[in-house]
């Protein structure tokens, strides 16, 4: 028997009649969440019984160049089934996301590393440091813009990577 | 006579350069006499930041990264990638490289629950020799690795679709003379450390981690198993054919230190049996599907997950279509392994956080990547 993941539109279905008016929009591989009702959201799907996800699995954060994603995965271990959430933080100055730590102790660490590589700022995080990186280091490595060797070329990306709004298909040259 | 002594706290390092952190691992913990009052972990002496890199390189030239993050097990890292990258882009494995898949996975375990419980020795005390009997056996199984791959440590075996070449001929003979060669080390673990005395008054009820605490900080491998919470990721969400083979999740019922070496050495003896059963039917045919070097997925995302010797291991991948990840992220089981380590330490003696450090069996490559 392999793990079941929830699908998308059956993860909203449940969710909106567990928290209402927490779900920002439903893609087809997750579903996005309001981040004012993230916590009271998590914590719902942690403490009910038919959702039952005691367990977070994974929290990453990506960069998508116009806004950043949080992404979870959860799972119940009991019922053995799993669902990706999303997070949008679209303000990429500031950006600020309620922390889960509160819900689940494991998302200490790998919010402190999302703070550490992307700059995503957690609030009410017991201890927001940065960890693989030391206090002071210039600049969030994993965000699109910052260049891997200085005055470089992001490789994959036709411009410089800091005045491409967005890149056009990658050019490698693998082939 | 009555003479009262105050301690007042005292900030310590432990490590970054002490054989008992096992690597670049740096704990800072405030003591008040002998009791530790307040433990910060430390880290990133390794980072190389591989997940940057990543996003640089095709799917297949990050294969080697995948190497250097545990590199106690680069079999069972490059096993998580693939199944990541093949779920990303829909590609099905044959089941002759499935099998050998499972069985260097396997020897993999075999050879990193050596070092984990030969260093766990050391750390209660058993100077040298265990891990001197271990690190032998562990020795002769990088011999295969060495054998089949050409590396002992960076294997860089398996492919996107398959394992990198046939397995050399003698290797199964290799194999069938060295499982009771480590039957034999295990009992002797079992025989001289698990019974002995003194490491039992040494490990048990030291760095007790209760379930519930577990679970919410999201403790996987042998740490989890050693609460008593029966999960594992071949048998809850197999991969690789591991729903053909028989084999027993051990767990332990305190979930201190004690408990968290015998499910080690007990996931050794499973290990052997799961390598048994999958050289005695060793399917035919090929070892790999064919999959162009620059191999581009269509767009979307893949978390694969994997039961790694030290918990279940993780990549997330994001594809944007092109022959690179657009994002690479490496769910660290030492590092996440590691939110309790303030539990296990807080009260503790120092000698005693030594033995709950050992007890989580870290690698530093992995934990700072």
């Amino acid at each position: 028997m392999s793990t079941r993941w929830w699908s998308s539109t059956e993860f909203a279905e449940f969710l909106s009649k567990l928290v209402p008016d927490s779900i920002s929009r439903v893609e087809e591989n997750a579903c996005y969440l309001v981040p004012e009702k993230l916590v009271e959201a998590m914590m719902a799907l942690r403490d009910d019984a038919d959702s039952n996800f005691v367990h977070l699995t994974n929290l990453c954060a990506a960069d998508y160049w116009d806004k950043f994603e949080v992404i979870y995965h959860i799972q119940s271990l009991e019922k053995n089934c799993i669902a990706s959430v999303k997070v949008e933080v679209l303000d990429r100055e500031n950006p600020v996301l309620p922390s889960v730590t509160s819900v689940w102790h494991g998302a200490w660490l790998q919010e402190c590393e999302a703070y550490d590589l992307y700059g995503i700022r957690f609030e009410n995080h017991p201890n927001l440091t940065r960890i693989l990186l030391w206090e002071g280091y210039p600049g969030w490595p994993l965000r699109k813009d910052f260049l891997t060797m200085p005055g470089g070329l992001q490789p994959g990306l036709n411009e410089f990577a800091g005045t491409a709004a967005k890149p056009e298909p990658p050019v490698h040259t693998v082939e | 006579m009555s003479e009262i002594v105050k301690t007042e706290p005292f900030v310590m390092n432990i490590g970054p350069q002490h054989p008992s952190t096992h690597g670049v691992f740096r704990v800072k913990v405030t003591v008040d006499g002998e009791q530790i009052t307040d433990a910060e972990m430390v880290i990133g002496y390794l980072h190389r930041s591989m997940e940057k890199l990543a996003e640089e390189r095709t799917y297949t030239q990050n294969i080697p990264f995948t190497d250097r993050t545990d590199y106690l097990s680069s079999m069972s890292n490059n096993l998580g990638y693939c199944l990541a990258v093949e779920k990303l882009g829909g590609l099905s494995v044959p089941a002759r490289g499935q099998a050998i898949r499972v069985i260097m996975a396997e020897l993999q375990r075999l050879a990193s629950h050596c070092m984990g419980a030969g260093a766990f020795a050391n750390d209660t005390g058993a100077w040298q020799t265990p891990v001197m009997w271990f690190n032998r056996e562990r020795e002769r199984i990088l011999d295969i690795f060495e054998m089949t791959s050409g590396a002992r440590l960076t294997c860089n075996y398996m492919r996107i679709g398959g394992v990198a070449f046939e397995l050399r001929s003698g290797f199964e003979e290799a194999v069938r003379n060295l499982l009771p060669r480590l039957q034999q080390t295990i009992a002797d673990g079992q025989e001289l450390l698990a019974e002995n005395e003194i490491f039992i008054a040494r490990a048990r009820d030291v760095a007790v981690v209760s379930p519930e605490t577990a679970i919410g900080a999201s403790l996987t491998g042998p740490m989890l198993r050693g609460s008593g919470v029966a999960w594992d990721i071949r048998k809850a969400d197999p991969y690789s054919g591991y729903e053909k083979y028989d084999f027993q999740i051990p767990i332990g019922y305190k979930g201190d230190a004690y408990d968290r070496f015998t499910v080690r050495l007990e996931e050794m003896r499973q290990s052997i049996k799961i390598v048994e059963q999958a050289l005695d039917d060793l399917p035919g045919g090929p070892h790999s599907t064919e999959v162009p070097l620059a191999f581009r997925p269509p767009a979307g995302e893949a978390y694969a997950r994997i039961e790694s010797p030290r918990g279940e291991l993780g990549y997330y991948l994001i594809s944007d279509g092109g022959p690179s990840p657009f994002r690479f992220h490496i769910r660290p089981p030492s590092l996440i392994n590691l939110s309790v380590l303030k539990e296990m330490t807080v009260g503790a003696s120092v000698a005693d956080a030594i033995i709950a450090l050992g007890s989580v069996d870290i690698v530093v490559g992995e934990i700072d990547r």
